[in-house]
């Protein structure tokens, strides 16, 4: 007689997703923009570096945990240091780094996640999946230039380039100057409160100036001592610039003046008003299709900054956060 | 014989592809390469068929099925109902199933004699998948995770469940699905075991970040390295046949 074995049913109502991780970025969807950070907390695990930034609604006295649909869940998100079990979590966040060009995101992983003195991992605190929500580091392109990923992302980003004239600073920033040169890699899931990106990016440059004077070796010390900062990122460009001349004749009343780049990330925005050049290259992965985006493709984007623009680029990104 | 795949820098083959010993299917907008390894092993011997369901390419985790029937979820439109009601098999019976979990693959898991599923199934869909795939049906949970499609994947021969799942759990499974199980893991340590891996009873496809360690495990626990088509004709042949004259 084959054996039944009871239901077991769930007792909370959960959101509609299916995993954890989902249940998760969906639960901080609900956290409402206006939060403040409300308090610094140093957190307890052995490689947690302490920093733990709690948000919730100042008219809500009392945290829900998943209830419905409204109401506001309070989160603690702490920063980690990268370290190896994280592998997984950081690939799904870098999938499409390099549009959908197939290179060796392993090993790409494998270093930001060696690279345990600069680099930092946002994740929620207590939670069973330990499922990062955001990644960032600083990879020397000196220091690496051997390994495959590396070779790869070059090739890819000197073959993209559209424009002649970059080309040439292009080729001597990956080449003569890359030990120089600082790979900027910040990711993360697209709803992640901003109120995080100035303490992250602080805790990025911070760390990198302790490198300088803390790693062991001379070679490793200069290896951080960067005078400029690479960034591979995304952008929404408007699909046809034709368009913005069109609206202006019509003055039909939806439009607003498109603007011509959105920006998924403000804190791209900022380093591209302080960047040294940049430039911009199509994409080939699917974007979400949604009504406010129909009128602009998901584009890639690379440039430059100089690390002395760094200090500049921390205020302004305060500042920014702070009015919004 | 244990193949290691790349779906468009995806290493979740099981998520793109759903494969049983009667048919394959795939998904729309892969590269050649990907379609060419399914097209080598199982070219003559049963259908690869190029589909979506309800416009995704996620067809793995969306439908469920064996070499008697397959299930769809209500998001399948009606042109991709009809083409995979032409081009597979008269025999295998394919069915839209009216359930509000839509992720069947998520939700079930099967062979050919035997399924799992969703302790929270409706009970018309579990008379359905028993009547149209034809198997016993058994509501449990893998290591705790009522997604036993995604945490477990079973074959007539052998299966790969969740790697947290404890002995006493993989002896009750074990019992219930009359295969072997091992606990482990796929593509590098990923333990959603099914979303990375697709396998029928004679060859399995796994992504390229999957150790040789796994890949080994893999070919042992579902007996593919003797499983050819032909090794199981050789071996009726040796049972059937006394002398040659």
């Amino acid at each position: 007689m084959p054996r039944r074995l009871t239901r077991r049913r769930r007792l909370l109502p959960q959101p509609l997703t299916f995993s954890p991780f989902a249940r998760s970025v969906a639960s901080i969807q609900r956290v409402s923009s206006k939060a403040h950070i409300s308090k610094i907390r140093r957190g307890s695990p052995p490689d947690c570096k302490g920093i733990g930034v709690s948000k919730h609604n100042s008219s809500l006295s009392e945290s829900s945990e998943d209830e419905g649909f409204e109401g506001v869940v309070q989160t603690d998100f702490v920063f980690f240091d990268p370290k190896s079990d994280d592998f997984h979590g950081v690939k799904i966040l870098l999938q499409t780094y390099l549009d959908d060009k197939q290179w060796d995101l392993n090993g790409f992983v494998d270093l930001i996640l060696a690279q345990a003195t600069v680099g930092t991992l946002v994740k929620i605190e207590g939670d069973d999946d330990d499922t990062p929500f955001s990644v960032i580091s600083a990879l020397n392109l000196g220091r690496y230039k051997d390994h495959k990923c590396i070779v790869e992302l070059k090739e890819f980003l000197l073959q993209i380039c559209q424009e002649k004239d970059l080309i040439n600073g292009l080729r001597s920033i990956l080449g003569e100057q890359a030990h120089d040169v600082g790979l900027l890699v910040s990711q993360r899931v697209v709803n992640l409160p901003p109120q995080l990106l100035p303490p992250l990016y602080g805790a990025l440059f911070d760390e990198v100036s302790w490198a300088t004077e803390d790693e062991p070796t001379e070679e490793l010390r200069n290896s951080f001592r960067f005078k400029f900062y690479l960034l591979v990122s995304k952008i929404y460009k408007l699909k046809n610039a034709n368009q913005k001349r069109n609206a202006h004749q019509k003055k039909r009343p939806n439009s607003h003046n498109d603007e011509e780049i959105i920006y998924i990330k403000p804190e791209d925005e900022i380093f591209h008003k302080l960047s040294l050049w940049s430039f911009t290259f199509p994409m080939r992965t699917q974007q979400v299709e949604t009504q406010e985006l129909k009128n602009y493709s998901l584009t890639g984007f690379a440039l430059v900054v100089e690390a002395e623009k760094i200090s500049t680029f921390r205020q302004q990104l305060e500042s920014s956060i702070d009015e919004s | 014989m244990a193949t290691r795949l790349m779906f468009e820098n995806s290493c979740e083959i099981g998520v793109f592809s759903k494969l049983t010993n009667a048919y394959c299917l795939v998904a729309i907008g892969g590269s050649e390469s990907f379609y060419s390894a399914f097209e080598t092993d199982l070219g003559g011997i049963i259908p690869v068929v190029k589909t979506s369901i309800g416009g995704t390419r996620i067809i793995g985790r969306l439908c469920a099925g064996n070499k008697n029937g397959l299930l769809l979820p209500h998001t399948t439109t009606d042109q991709e109902l009809q083409h995979l009601r032409n081009s597979l098999p008269d025999q295998v019976v394919v069915q839209r199933v009216d359930e509000k979990l839509s992720a069947l693959g998520n939700c079930i898991a099967c062979n050919d004699h035997v399924a799992l599923t969703h302790t929270d199934l409706d009970r018309e869909t579990e008379e359905l998948i028993a009547d149209v795939l034809g198997v016993e049906v058994f509501r449990q949970t893998i290591a705790g995770n009522i997604l036993v499609g995604s945490y477990c994947t079973f074959s007539n021969r052998g299966g790969l469940v969740h790697p947290h799942t404890s002995i006493e759990d993989l002896d009750e499974l074990s019992t219930l699905l009359q295969v072997p199980l091992v606990a482990g893991t796929v593509n590098r340590g990923s333990e959603v075991v099914a979303a990375g891996l697709t396998v029928n009873d004679w060859v399995a496809y796994c992504g390229t970040d999957t150790t040789a360690t796994e890949l080994s495990v893999i070919e042992s626990v579902f007996k593919l390295r003797e499983a050819q088509p032909s090794a199981i004709v050789d071996e009726m042949r040796r049972s059937l046949i006394d002398t040659y004259v």
